[in-house]
């Protein structure tokens, strides 16, 4: 177990081991077939080289290939590189890629397009820690990339995997600004399992079998149609009528509690534990009063997270417990878990100086959420009822478009906001970013926009990201979580309840057989009949 | 089509300036209009949910956004007449106090349509040249962009709250009104008394408001009770559509919650249509009880 | 000649209306806070501050802002509406796309609201204290009155979940090729439950519009002459009478395309449909301000259009307009 993160390379690790580790795959996969994915947004474009979420994601791992993939037990598998070594001493990363490799337009794939992949990514992409150390990619022949690093980097196998690490053909995208490549979204050349055959904005995406996919014999899906699909009740009566066969990120409990009655399908919350999200209910910790610890814990104690779950998502969803999903190998569940208490947080409120006034109003604030999602809005009315049985006065903030939330609260103007925030894999990747003090950005969201500043916590989690050996990492994130959670500037209520759900009648080897689930190459799916 | 069916009498040429507007035949005026059993019908509608609007927070005191029940309880099921809605909030106690909301929202709107109509319209009937022509083309600049849409904007712009929502409905709503002030303007600033009024040197100011405005009343009294439907339907519709003050419980809002739920709980989504449903349906009945009032002839047709 | 006069001098309106609009919509929504920026790191998850500067400074978005506001006026005006800060293609391409659908909703709609109410206040007009009549009075009553998303529900609740016969949502199943002859088919299906949402408003609206004029013009001078040259009352009705009838209910009917416009985005939001409606709604949601400037342009254009075409509609359909109204 303790060998994931310093896995040699075993050249002949054979892929077809995933496989096995299906029950139900007691046929033999067979070939053909359109498999109908439905979702309830599409991407603006399928690059994962330049932005992270699953919209770009899903449709862009089945179009780019990254270097390596993971099975369900977080362990790392060769892809597109044959083999990889991590140097002793931590600071470089041999890659040697697979020699019959091409792109959909035939050009092979080189160490070259791997070297300005990762430049790209480090310049364009969200996840400034992923390939943060990076210094450089040096090319010593065409099939081989060593990937320098200024510091030891645990996180750099998962920052190579999924849509994290996709390669792109340099020959493409090395022109001119990225951002503005119509190619990130028509006419996409990928090394991926299928190709780009139709995309419809706003509507659908058509991809095909690449027949000279670097896997022999794969993928063995003719044609991927991934469709949106805004309203639950659509995607519904779809699933249930078979006009399609999957979706994943269900999370609305209407969808799932009606879904889990049909026969022919099957509903999974396997596939979700390295993308790791979680709500929560987040602070601005420079903020009077909530500068004051004994403030934001009241609010844990006063939150009914049990009924919230309830109530939001039909006990489908697991409690969220700290910083670190549930389902990551760093995951400790032996933090302070705020339970229920009405009294407490009273208790509290009156030793932090904030006493009931004539109307038992002890605190006016407000609360931001995310604009377009029933489930936030419904949130944010159920924290309100919550906090005012403890004399807040909540007032809820909606904000009309995504952008201006993301204006107030990456502007640092809020006082409360309700978020889902991704742990991407490794802590190093999704976790620190919203602690370290040295990663307060004002106009930038999703970098500590808490402003949260604890020296001890910084200093735990650059020990961290530093080392190598596991079970030293995992000592030091239980650490982490513990500390992070009685600080408070963050309430955790859940892991967001996605699922993936899926017409076993027709669906072979379901995308559940990874960590990164549907956002992983769906090169081993197959269709029954 | 013609003036003389869409008006009201022209009122005779008052000999005193301060009888001009108490020259009303109110008995008449009310007796026509309780002839109208839908009128009647609309008017009783109306006084209860304004009635429920006023009073009923006074008496119950109760919160509507209080969790109070199990989600999307059936009507009558644990003492809910009309059920719960999917956070386990009484849809009865949603719907009396959301009545406050839709009637503030829908009432002021209204009076933001009315006031910015009026004052067009009034202006470019009674100037006429180049103030006319100016102002009738921005009436049609606000009539050619679609009126929900540019609310949609007007409110994503400002963030949603009560004020914001009230004044772009008003603001996306006036055209129609400057539109018929301006139609009985035109008209009136001919007639007889209008004249007399300017030849014993009265202010265009006092002419406006004083003198033809009164005369110009009846049909925008009508077309007032018209304007708070439309506009409750519109504020309904961008509540729906979630762009509407999460603080406050409007019927609107009540079904973009629940809309998720429509084919399991069908009730949710029903009752506060209902409601929006009844409080139109009584203004467009006293509106049109309003008209008979106002022109007894036309009802003998 | 006359004629064209009109024709080109209305045009020229249209033309500087359609101006006023293009800077109303830039200076409005350069109020709106948050730019393509915040939009980029919402979609991709964050965003670093030099990369979110550069955006900014690749879209132009730290000049002045009449320098912006010409550009904008300027580009617009060769066809050029931008591109989606969201789909990154440009705005005309994503408004083509999805203009077949709304014309199609929109247009039946109207269509069946006009032919059918029409028809309704002719009958109606027979008999103006029949039953039938009050039934279309009390018919518009309640379309006027019903929010028309709650309308849509309910048919929803009636033939969707409980008759189980007309499908939910969309324009089509999600797997049917398009442009065969199941997808129309299809589509047609798809098309029932928003089409009659949506004219519910107008239908009842225009068939007591269409009752007034009818017995307007059956009063008239006009229709007694027909009478006593000894035209039978059918005849009348449907060859006389019927046209002008017409008339009051297509003026409507373009006056309020607009509105009807607005009614489409809350039935397209309901039924999934993917036409512009959607679109709008979804980019106000996203923040896409090329997209949501270059809707409201391209539906004020539509508009303006439409106009133009039923006032000369009106004049060929109407012969007294076409001498008086030329002056």
């Amino acid at each position: 177990m303790n060998k994931y993160f310093k896995m040699a390379a075993g050249g002949a690790a054979m892929l077809a081991a995933t496989a096995l580790a299906v029950p139900t795959a007691q046929a033999e996969p067979k070939q053909g077939g359109t498999l109908t994915m439905i979702y309830r947004i599409i991407a603006g474009h399928f690059n994962p080289a330049i932005a992270s979420g699953t919209p770009t994601g899903i449709p862009g791992t089945q179009l780019f290939a990254a270097l390596i993939r993971y099975d369900d037990q977080w362990r790392p598998q060769p892809y597109l590189a044959e083999s990889w070594k991590i140097a002793d001493d931590g600071l470089s990363v041999q890659v040697n890629l697979r020699k019959n490799a091409v792109f959909h337009d035939g050009h092979p794939i080189t160490s070259e397009d791997v070297a300005f992949s990762i430049e790209t990514i480090k310049a364009n992409h969200p996840f400034k820690t992923m390939y943060g150390p990076v210094t450089k990619v040096t090319t010593p022949d065409k099939h081989t990339a060593i990937i320098h690093l200024s510091a030891p980097h645990p996180a750099i196998e998962l920052a190579m995997s999924s849509q994290l690490g996709v390669v792109i053909p340099k020959h493409i995208y090395g022109e001119g600004n990225i951002r503005k490549n119509p190619r990130n979204s028509q006419d996409i050349v990928g090394s991926g399992p299928f190709k780009l055959k139709e995309f419809k904005p706003g509507e659908y995406i058509i991809m095909e079998r690449f027949d000279d996919f670097f896997l022999e014999g794969r993928p063995y899906l003719d044609q991927i149609v991934f469709k949106k699909m805004a309203e639950s009740t659509s995607r519904i009566i779809a699933l249930e009528t078979g006009k399609a066969d999957l979706t994943a990120f269900a999370s609305d409990p209407q969808e799932l509690t009606r879904l889990k009655k049909s026969k022919h399908l099957t509903l999974t919350p396997d596939g979700y534990s390295a993308i790791g999200p979680l709500n929560w209910l987040a602070f601005n910790t420079t903020r009077k009063p909530f500068d004051d610890k004994r403030v934001r814990q009241a609010i844990g104690y006063a939150m009914n997270k049990k009924l919230m779950i309830k109530i939001l998502y039909s006990g489908f969803a697991k409690r969220a417990t700290g910083p670190i999903h549930p389902g990551s190998v760093f995951y400790s569940g032996d933090v302070n878990d705020y339970a229920y208490d009405v009294a407490k947080a009273k208790a509290l409120l009156d030793a932090a100086g904030l006493k009931p006034d004539a109307d038992g109003i002890r605190l006016k604030t407000t609360l931001n959420f995310i604009p377009g999602g029933a489930v936030w809005k419904r949130w944010s009315e159920i924290t309100k009822a919550q906090l005012k049985k403890i004399g807040i006065d909540v007032t809820l903030k909606a904000s009309s478009d995504f952008r201006s939330w993301i204006k107030t609260v990456a502007g640092h103007d809020f006082d409360m906001t309700l978020d889902s925030v991704f742990n991407w894999g490794d802590p190093v990747i999704g976790v620190h970013r919203t602690y370290q003090s040295t990663n307060i950005r004002k106009g930038v969201p999703w970098h500590n926009t808490q402003q949260f500043r604890n020296a001890d916590v910084d200093a735990v989690m650059m020990k961290a990201g530093l080392e190598n050996d596991l079970a030293k990492r995992k000592a030091l994130y239980a650490k982490m979580q513990k500390m992070v959670v009685e600080e408070a500037p963050i309430i955790y209520i859940n892991a967001s309840p996605y699922h993936t759900i899926y017409n076993h009648d027709r669906v072979g080897n379901p995308p559940v057989d990874s960590i990164w689930g549907t956002s992983s190459p769906m090169d081993n799916v197959y269709i029954k009949q | 089509m013609s003036d003389s069916e869409s008006t009201t009498q022209a009122g005779p040429p008052p000999a005193d300036m301060d009888e001009i507007f108490v020259e009303h035949p109110f008995r008449q005026f009310v007796a026509m209009y309780f002839r109208n059993y839908a009128a009647v019908a609309g008017l009783l509608v109306f006084v209860t949910i304004v009635g429920a609007a006023l009073f009923a927070p006074m008496i119950l005191d109760l919160d509507p956004f209080e969790m109070v029940d199990e989600p999307l309880l059936r009507p009558g099921e644990g003492g809910h007449l009309l059920g719960t809605d999917n956070l386990g909030r009484d849809l009865f106690i949603a719907i009396v106090y959301g009545a406050r909301v839709t009637m503030a929202v829908g009432g002021a709107a209204a009076g933001i349509t009315l006031f910015i109509g009026l004052t067009i319209g009034a202006m470019a009937g009674f100037y006429r040249g180049w103030v006319d022509e100016v102002l009738m083309r921005v009436t049609e600049f606000f009539q050619v962009l679609p009126p929900l849409l540019l609310a949609m904007v007007l409110v994503a712009l400002f963030s949603p709250t009560l004020e914001t929502v009230a004044i772009s409905i008003g603001v996306v709503s006036w055209t129609g009104v400057a539109r018929l002030a301006r139609a009985e303007f035109l008209r009136l600033r001919e007639q007889e008394f209008v004249k007399a009024a300017r030849s014993i040197g009265a202010r265009d100011r006092r002419i406006i408001w004083l003198v033809i405005m009164p005369n110009a009343l009846p049909p925008l009294i009508v077309n007032a009770a018209l304007t708070v439907g439309i506009a409750i339907l519109f504020e309904a519709a961008l509540s729906f559509l979630g762009l509407s003050d999460p603080n406050v419980m409007s019927w609107g809002k009540l079904i973009g919650d629940n809309r998720d739920y429509l084919l399991d709980a069908p009730w949710t989504v029903t009752f506060p249509g209902v409601a929006i449903f009844l409080t139109v349906l009584a203004m467009s009945l006293i509106g049109d009880g309003l008209t008979d009032a106002f022109n007894p002839k036309l009802r003998e047709r | 000649m006359q004629f064209l006069t009109v024709v080109i001098r209305r045009s020229l309106y249209a033309f500087l209306l359609l101006l006023a609009v293009i800077v109303f919509n830039y200076t409005l929504l350069f109020l709106v806070p948050g730019d393509i920026a915040e939009t980029i790191a919402g979609e991709s998850g964050g965003a670093s501050a030099e990369l979110m500067a550069e955006i900014r400074r690749s879209y132009g978005l730290d000049q002045p802002f009449y320098v912006q506001l010409f550009g904008y006026v300027g580009r617009v005006l060769q066809g050029d509406l931008g591109s989606s800060y969201y789909f990154n293609v440009p705005v005309l391409d994503l408004i083509l796309g999805r203009l077949g659908p709304t014309l199609l909703l929109v247009v039946t709609s109207l269509l069946l609201a006009i032919f059918t109410g029409t028809l309704f206040g002719v009958i109606a007009s027979q008999r103006p204290n029949g039953i039938f009549s009050h039934f279309i009075t009390i018919l518009a009553l309640i379309g006027f009155s019903a929010p028309v998303f709650w309308t849509a529900f309910l048919l929803i609740i009636l033939f969707v979940s409980m008759l189980q016969i007309l499908p939910l949502s969309g324009l089509a199943e999600p797997l049917t090729e398009s442009g065969t002859w199941q997808w129309y088919l299809d589509v047609a299906y798809h098309l029932i439950l928003p089409v009659v949402s949506l004219s519910s408003i107008y239908l009842a609206q225009y068939s007591r519009l269409a009752r007034a004029s009818m017995m307007d013009i059956l009063g008239s001078d006009y229709i007694r002459t027909a009478r006593a040259k000894g035209l039978g009352q059918r005849v009348i009705i449907y060859k006389h009478a019927l046209r002008n009838a017409v008339i009051p209910v297509i003026t409507i009917a373009g006056l309020q395309f607009s509105h009807i416009f607005s009614g489409a985005v809350v039935i397209e939001t309901v039924f999934s449909w993917p036409g512009l409606g959607t679109l709008a709604f979804e980019s106000i949601l996203r923040g896409d301000t090329p997209t949501i400037m270059g809707i409201l342009f391209f539906s004020a254009f539509v508009v303006i259009i439409f106009n133009l075409l039923t006032d000369l509609a009106y004049r060929i359909v109407d012969p007294r307009i076409r001498l008086s109204n030329t002056a």
